[in-house]
């Protein structure tokens, strides 16, 4: 990528000057624009490809989820070792009113051995005391910089573009077992799920429907080609909260009672997810995603009533909304790695 | 039994922790009004489209006139397009609307509530939602009387077992001590407390509950929230419209008994309330009770020492030229209804002896604001008195609406060689933080009346303490009315409020 292709990333800068810099940026602008941060968000790709995707993502992000926004473009196989630097403020009008409310955005690209600098970097540019989101969009690398990950608040990938989802599982899993970070653990595959287990938690509120809980005798899902992982994620959650065992050999759950029941992931072109149907002895529990659709069909069919359909909120696919989602929820997410500890043999084959 | 398969569906665990639902049916008396068009149908719209509706549910509006089922749907679309705060989706809509219906009939006829029961039996059936049954009292408040008779006479107000039969009862509850005595009789002869939901919509605010979160989740303001360093509390609500249109009710309750009753004491318990036992409906609202029980009681000659009222006169809002109350449509030409009231509170306990609590509300005031401003002591003026500076003191301001949000004024030192100290403001707002559109505060409360949670619902001792300290003001004033002062309207109201706060060498706050 050349300097004229960075020019829509902002104002180059010295990285020696990108205080005074970002001074001078809010010094510039008139009395009608107001600075908000609630986060530091840092994006690292190794992508020149989606630089300029991850640029609007952000810049989307921002007018919603007031932050500070870092991206770094890191390509440590570059043959020679350069930083470069660029500001931006990223403005929106507050409401109906004429007030803008703006986030800046350092943009950093790191060849070669400046790729090392990384920790440096990210440290030297946050925002004092507020909290360190690190988006992680490449590979985990070997070893991990534990002093980075120590910083690191919530860390959020996207195991949606693993190539080798067993391995960077295990990455994940020591990053958070090794005591050295307390960062939470923020999968976007599994944000894009919350739509989908808020949705079937809500088919069981039922008091009909409750019961069959306890007696489900199979799963069925349809996901895109690319989905599996968010299939067996959904499963993993299942069999977490029910209590299922997996039987990785045999590719079944089984009960606290000794009963099997199978799963079945059928591939479709289309949303990451687009069917789930669970069904039990003399019940039927089906939720459905249309391709661009924004609601879920759901659907309860459970002897002695009347079949409920109910329209719900579907999960939003568009990558800045996944992101939004999973900026504005807080805590610890202990089922995701409840959930992955399941199907963790399942990755392996 | 179905809040309890709620708590124990174990695919609910770690998702959001707001009030899970009841599948219910949900009646609306006064189905046909403002209040079912402007607010509950656009709420219930929203939370249908957050998947926060229960998948069964029903909504009957039940209302004189004569119409059917696709009329009624008609009807609110439209007001749900108008109104609602999210777009309308068609297939959301469609969907959600076909869990609507209309039931006509008269309030006062037995006929009519007996006939809703067999209709909730048939939905029960069909629809799944388990005999569970939430009545929401929309009509006027002189029809709450025959509607809650007749719940009773018919049996709606007994749920069957397993299942839940609740009301809420929208503001105003009653018009002095002995009606909401009357009222609240009425409403227990036919619900239990714990089934009854009495809306102050002003408690369903994200700001308004955000005070609890600001108070106790921050040592830096807990620790100072006392008589040691507060010197005065100000809670304003004004806004720029006058009567419009509201002049038969208005005559007869004014701006103390409209606002001050409930919204007003509502804010200001939560202002001065002791840190809860709990987060539970009971021990927010045993708090809140202490703090009216605590208020300094006014009455007699004491009324006009420390209670201003006042009428609008004719003058200008916005560079319109606007007429005096006494000219409004359907308005007495020599009525002594107030339009605007500032007092002087005191809550006598141990964390606020000395420290007053000033309140104003008015109609016709220079902008749409509602706050709760705390004005701490001043440092002792030693340091800076050489410099011959003065020193503005801090302010903690909770903007509870428009533009809602926190801010602080403090001193600092203005940039160059000499010690000059001007007013900084740091400023939260939540537009800016939080982008997402904030819930409406009707959207709240009908989730949390549908899952059972009364926290943000107004107690029957809250109430009737509330309407005993108005009460007392109120009879005062029966008795002589060369108080009544009249404001310009667009002004910030009578100097006569401006005595109440120089008193304390306070002002009122510029907003």
């Amino acid at each position: 990528m050349n300097n004229a292709e960075f020019i829509e990333l902002g104002i180059p800068v010295e990285i020696g000057k990108i205080d005074k810099k970002l001074g001078e940026l809010w010094d510039s602008s008139d009395d009608t624009k107001t600075r908000a941060s609630l986060i530091n968000l840092v994006v690292y790709t190794e992508s020149d490809a989606t630089l300029a995707a991850d640029n609007a993502v952000l810049a989307s992000v921002a007018g919603r989820h007031a932050c500070r926004a870092i991206l770094i473009l890191g390509n440590p196989s570059a043959p020679v070792s350069e930083a470069k630097a660029w500001i931006s403020a990223h403005c929106h009008l507050l409401g109906k009113g004429t007030r803008q409310i703006c986030s800046e955005q350092i943009t950093f690209r790191l060849d070669g051995d400046a790729a090392n600098a990384l920790p440096n970097i990210v440290f030297s540019h946050l925002d004092s005391d507020l909290p360190l989101c690190l988006w992680w969009k490449a590979d985990f690398p070997e070893p991990l910089d534990e002093k980075l990950w120590a910083w690191v608040d919530r860390l959020i990938f996207d195991s949606v573009s693993w190539h080798n989802p067993h391995h960077q599982f295990s990455m994940i899993r020591h990053i958070s077992s090794s005591g050295k970070s307390a960062a939470v653990l923020c999968d976007l595959n599994w944000t894009r799920l919350h739509a989908w287990r808020f949705a079937l938690a809500s088919q069981f509120d039922n008091a009909a429907a409750f019961p069959h809980l306890s007696d489900v005798e199979s799963i069925t899902l349809r996901c895109a080609p690319h989905s599996q992982i968010a299939a067996l994620l959904l499963l993993g959650w299942l069999a977490g909260r029910l209590k299922w065992t997996l039987d990785a050999e045999n590719r079944v759950f089984r009960t606290s009672r000794g009963a099997v029941i199978p799963f079945h992931i059928e591939e479709n072109p289309g949303p990451n997810l687009s069917f789930v149907s669970i069904k039990s002895s003399d019940a039927r529990f089906e939720l459905k995603l249309a391709e661009g659709s924004d609601f879920f069909e759901s659907s309860i069919q459970t002897p002695g009533i009347p079949e409920i359909c109910q329209i719900l909120p579907a999960p939003r696919e568009r990558l800045e909304e996944t992101l939004l989602a999973e900026l504005s929820r807080a805590g610890r997410h202990t089922l995701y790695t409840e959930s992955l500890e399941i199907i963790l043999p399942l990755l392996k084959s | 039994m179905s809040s309890d398969i709620l708590r124990s569906n174990p695919l609910r665990e770690g998702l959001a922790q707001r009030s899970i639902p009841d599948p219910c049916t949900l009646v609306i008396f006064g189905a046909t009004g403002d209040l079912t068009h402007r607010k509950l149908v656009p709420a219930l719209y929203n939370l249908a489209a957050d998947g926060a509706l229960p998948p069964a549910i029903s909504v009957v509006g039940f209302a004189r006139r004569d119409k059917s089922d696709d009329v009624f749907r008609t009807e609110l679309e439209e007001a749900a397009r108008k109104f609602s705060r999210q777009a309308i989706n068609d297939d959301l809509w469609k969907n959600f609307a076909s869990s609507i219906c209309y039931h006509r009939s008269e309030f006062d006829k037995l006929e009519g509530y007996e006939a809703l029961a067999r209709r909730l039996d048939e939905m029960d059936a069909a629809r799944g939602t388990g005999g569970n049954r939430l009545f929401y009292l929309a009509a006027g408040p002189d029809q709450f009387e025959v509607i809650l008779e007749n719940l009773r006479k018919s049996g709606l107000n007994k749920a069957r077992p397993g299942a839940w039969s609740r009301v809420i009862v929208e503001k105003p509850f009653g018009t002095d001590l002995p009606s909401a005595k009357r009222l609240n009789d009425l409403v227990e002869n036919a619900f239990d407390e714990s089934e009854t939901f009495r809306i102050d919509h002003y408690l369903g605010k994200e700001t308004a509950q955000n005070i609890i979160v600001l108070r106790f989740a921050n040592a830096l303001f807990e620790a100072m929230w006392n008589s040691r360093y507060i010197d005065h509390v100000q809670i304003t609500a004004s806004e720029p419209l006058g009567v419009e249109g509201r002049a038969g009710y208005y005559e007869k309750s004014g701006a103390l008994r409209d606002m001050v009753q409930n919204h007003l004491l509502q804010l200001l318990c939560l202002t001065a309330m002791e840190p809860p036992a709990g987060l539970d409906a009971d021990s927010i609202r045993d708090e809140k009770v202490k703090v009216l029980r605590s208020l300094r009681p006014l009455t007699g000659e004491d009324v006009f020492k420390h209670v201003v009222r006042a009428q609008y006169g004719a003058g200008s809002i916005n560079g319109k030229r606007v007429a005096a109350y006494r000219d409004e449509l359907n308005v007495n030409p020599e009525s002594v209804t107030e339009t605007f009231v500032a007092m002087e509170l005191n809550v006598d306990n141990w964390r606020w002896a000395g420290v007053p609590f000033f309140i104003r509300v008015g109609k016709r005031l220079p902008k749409a604001a509602t706050e709760i401003a705390v004005h701490f002591k001043s440092v002792p003026p030693v340091l800076f008195r050489a410099t011959g500076e003065s020193i503005d003191d801090n302010v903690l301001v909770i903007r509870i609406q428009p533009d809602e949000g926190i801010s602080l004024r403090m001193s600092a030192k203005m940039p160059g060689s000499s010690l000059r100290i001007e007013p900084v403001k740091m400023d939260f707002h939540y537009g800016t933080s939080f982008g997402k559109a904030t819930p409406e505060a009707y959207e709240r409360l009908l989730l949390d009346a549908m899952s059972g949670d009364a926290t943000l619902f107004a107690r029957r001792d809250e109430v009737e303490q509330a309407w005993k300290f108005v009460d007392a003001i109120h009879e005062a004033w029966l008795h002589r009315s060369d108080d009544l002062a009249v404001y310009t309207s667009g002004s910030w109201g009578p100097g006569e409020a401006d005595e109440l706060t120089k008193r304390h060498e306070a002002a009122w706050r510029r907003l």
